[in-house]
């Protein structure tokens, strides 16, 4: 077995059923990168209009375009490795693509289920899903989903969320 | 246990006000007649209030004072003294005045669907309403000033709110007193059913506690640091210059100290309405952790503690902050359970406070050998452990730590993988808690096993929260 599928296997078992984010979400990420590196741009322009050696604004120039490049093609893969899969018991959130990540949140100790969406996110149509519990460490979000499923999924986990409770 | 407890002046309830058994009234019969009560039921706090809040201006007049005496040294000293007494009368008149309007208009009573109910404030007026049936956390507090004259603030913590609400400033009876009725009401008993009685579990020696703090590598960090500030001082500005590094607190030493004087007299007591756990030098604390609301226990050992089989022991408690993230006034942690014993008596602890809860029979599962390229140096100590009970994982190099959260109060699982990680075939398992010092993340485990573990652990979880009901304040 290759290491990928092994990760794979452990990260995203295929015996559950995976519900991928909407690809939307790379193009509202890809937005929020190009708005994020225009201040750079925009310095670079202004390094090359004053009067220093040629190659210092042409260099960042350069790094910036390959970093950029990077990130749009990261983006991508990004978006492809979130999922999350509604087990009888509790929800998986898959995530990551160095830093891998597996999330494992029983509905008995969801606490509130929030669907937030910023500015460019709407401009896209998704919407982040968020699941708080008791820690503060459980990180369980769900970004890139349509509203109308992300609105369907809160419901639904507050419904689960609501059948199993548990104290604390 | 010593001159500074707190529950002292109330040890024994048999006292006074508690003899009348005819009657209930709303206010227990020690308060009637005082000055804290009115026919309402209105009570105040005491009315030296005032004048601790000015006292607490104190230090501030001492500073001035000492960081311009060298310049007032040549007037003479009775000069010099008359000023540092002006500056003070002008700085705590004021405020002393101010405050006697804010007591004035505070008071506090239980209203009739047994609520606490504070009235504060002098041009907005305040209306507190405290729900005793969320209540989360209850403290009786000495600062400093109040200390001096026998006084102390109780400080009560309701789930959901965010801010504490304060008495200041009672007698040491009266707040001990009110932490008890508060408590008793509560739990919905008789309200002048007087001090549940503690069972004293664990007092910390000082000699013990100076000892532990001796053995730890940052105090002598610290030791070097102030030496070398009060060098580097002395040779700069002469012996002057010290008083000011002194007064201000800029030797790092200090910090050892308030460690000192933060755990001094360390006593732990269990009673009916939870831990009770008391300590402080100058700053006197007594603070109680309800029953069921630890989620999680650390055991700490640093490298010096180990010859010793010493350990200090953490814990997560649900609904209180833990002391990084509380706010300033807060001079004391909560989450630290006990600051140093010997690990038999850690042990029987938490299998007290955890009921239910078997430390023994821990197997611990060793990362595989390879983990040593990720983590050189704790490598060797990293392991985790599950019994019927509890999750536990181990680690550290220098300060070896124990961890253990039981399965009943497991929030959410996680696996993660970094890049390194998977070149080794390696994933770590983070059981999450409640915010608190104590982490459970097994690092390192073989990256084939580690869903496997989270898996099972949220199978324990589910199992032992189905079997025990939801723990609830005093019910």
């Amino acid at each position: 077995m290759t290491k990928s599928s092994m990760t794979q296997r452990v990260f995203r078992p295929p015996d559950e059923h995976w519900t991928p984010v909407s690809p939307r979400m790379a193009s509202a990420r890809r937005v929020s990168l190009v708005l994020a590196m225009a201040p750079f741009l925009i310095a670079i322009v202004v390094l090359a209009a004053v009067d220093i050696p040629r190659w210092i604004p042409l260099t960042l120039l350069g790094a910036t375009i390959v970093v950029g490049v990077w990130a749009w093609w990261l983006i991508g893969r990004r978006v492809r490795s979130f999922g999350y899969a509604e087990r009888a018991d509790d929800l998986l959130v898959t995530s990551g693509i160095m830093f891998r990540r597996l999330v494992i949140v029983p509905y008995g100790r969801m606490q509130l289920v929030d669907v937030v969406s910023g500015p460019v996110d709407r401009k896209f149509g998704v919407a982040t899903v968020q699941l708080h519990t008791a820690a503060a460490t459980t990180d369980a979000t769900i970004p890139g989903l349509l509203p109308q499923d992300a609105a369907a999924l809160r419901d639904r986990l507050a419904a689960r969320g609501e059948e199993r409770t548990a104290g604390l | 246990m010593s001159e500074q407890d707190p529950g002292g002046p109330i040890a024994n309830p048999e006292g006074e006000g508690h003899g009348h058994g005819l009657m209930t009234p709303m206010v227990p019969s020690e308060y009637v007649g005082r000055h804290l009560a009115d026919v309402e039921g209105r009570r105040r706090v005491h009315p030296l209030t005032p004048l601790i809040h000015g006292l607490r201006i104190i230090p501030i007049v001492l500073l001035i004072g000492f960081s311009t005496a060298n310049s007032f040294a040549k007037t003479g000293d009775a000069r010099f003294l008359a000023g540092v007494l002006v500056v003070a009368v002008v700085l705590i008149a004021p405020i002393t005045g101010l405050q006697y309007i804010a007591w004035k208009r505070l008071s506090y009573f239980f209203d009739s669907a047994g609520d606490l109910r504070i009235d504060s404030g002098v041009l907005q007026r305040h209306e507190r309403r405290i729900q005793l049936s969320r209540l989360q956390a209850i403290d009786v507090v000495q600062p400093l000033a109040a200390r001096l004259v026998g006084m102390a603030e109780v400080r009560i913590e309701v789930a959901g709110s965010t801010s504490k609400a304060t008495l200041q400033f009672l007698t040491v009876g009266e707040a001990t007193a009110l932490r008890s009725e508060i408590l008793a009401r509560a739990a919905g008993v008789r309200h002048d059913a007087g001090e549940a009685p503690e069972n004293v579990l664990v007092h910390v020696p000082a000699g013990d506690l100076v000892l532990s703090l001796a053995l730890q590598a940052h105090v002598w960090f610290f030791l070097v640091v102030t030496i070398l500030l009060v060098v580097v001082t002395v040779l700069s500005s002469g012996p002057a210059g010290l008083t000011l590094l002194l007064v201000a607190g800029g030797a790092p030493i200090f910090i050892v100290f308030s460690e000192f004087s933060k755990f001094f007299g360390f006593t732990l007591a269990e009673s009916p309405d939870g831990l009770r756990l008391r300590h402080g030098l100058l700053q006197t604390a007594a603070q109680t952790v309800p029953p069921g609301r630890v989620q999680a226990v650390g055991f700490y050992e640093p490298l010096l503690w180990r010859r010793r089989g010493w350990v200090r022991v953490k814990i997560n408690v649900a609904g209180v902050q833990g002391s990084d993230q509380g706010s300033g006034d807060r001079a004391y942690t909560e989450s630290v359970l006990l600051p140093v014993a010997p690990w038999p008596v850690a042990i029987a602890l938490v299998s007290r406070i955890l009921p239910g809860v078997n430390l023994q029979a821990l197997q611990w599962q060793s990362a595989p050998r390879r983990a040593r390229w990720r983590s050189p140096w704790q490598w060797r100590c990293l392991a985790v452990a599950v019994n019927d009970s509890v999750f536990a994982v181990r680690g550290g190099w220098l300060e070896r730590r124990t961890c253990l959260v039981p399965h009943a109060r497991t929030q959410s699982l996680r696996v993660t993988q970094g890049p390194y990680q998977r070149v080794l075939g390696l994933a770590s398992v983070h059981v999450d808690s409640t915010p608190g010092p104590v982490r459970i993340t097994g690092h390192c485990r073989d990256a084939n096993d580690a869903r496997d573990l989270a898996e099972a652990q949220s199978d324990r979880a589910r199992l032992a929260r189905g079997a025990a009901p939801p723990a609830r304040w005093l019910r």
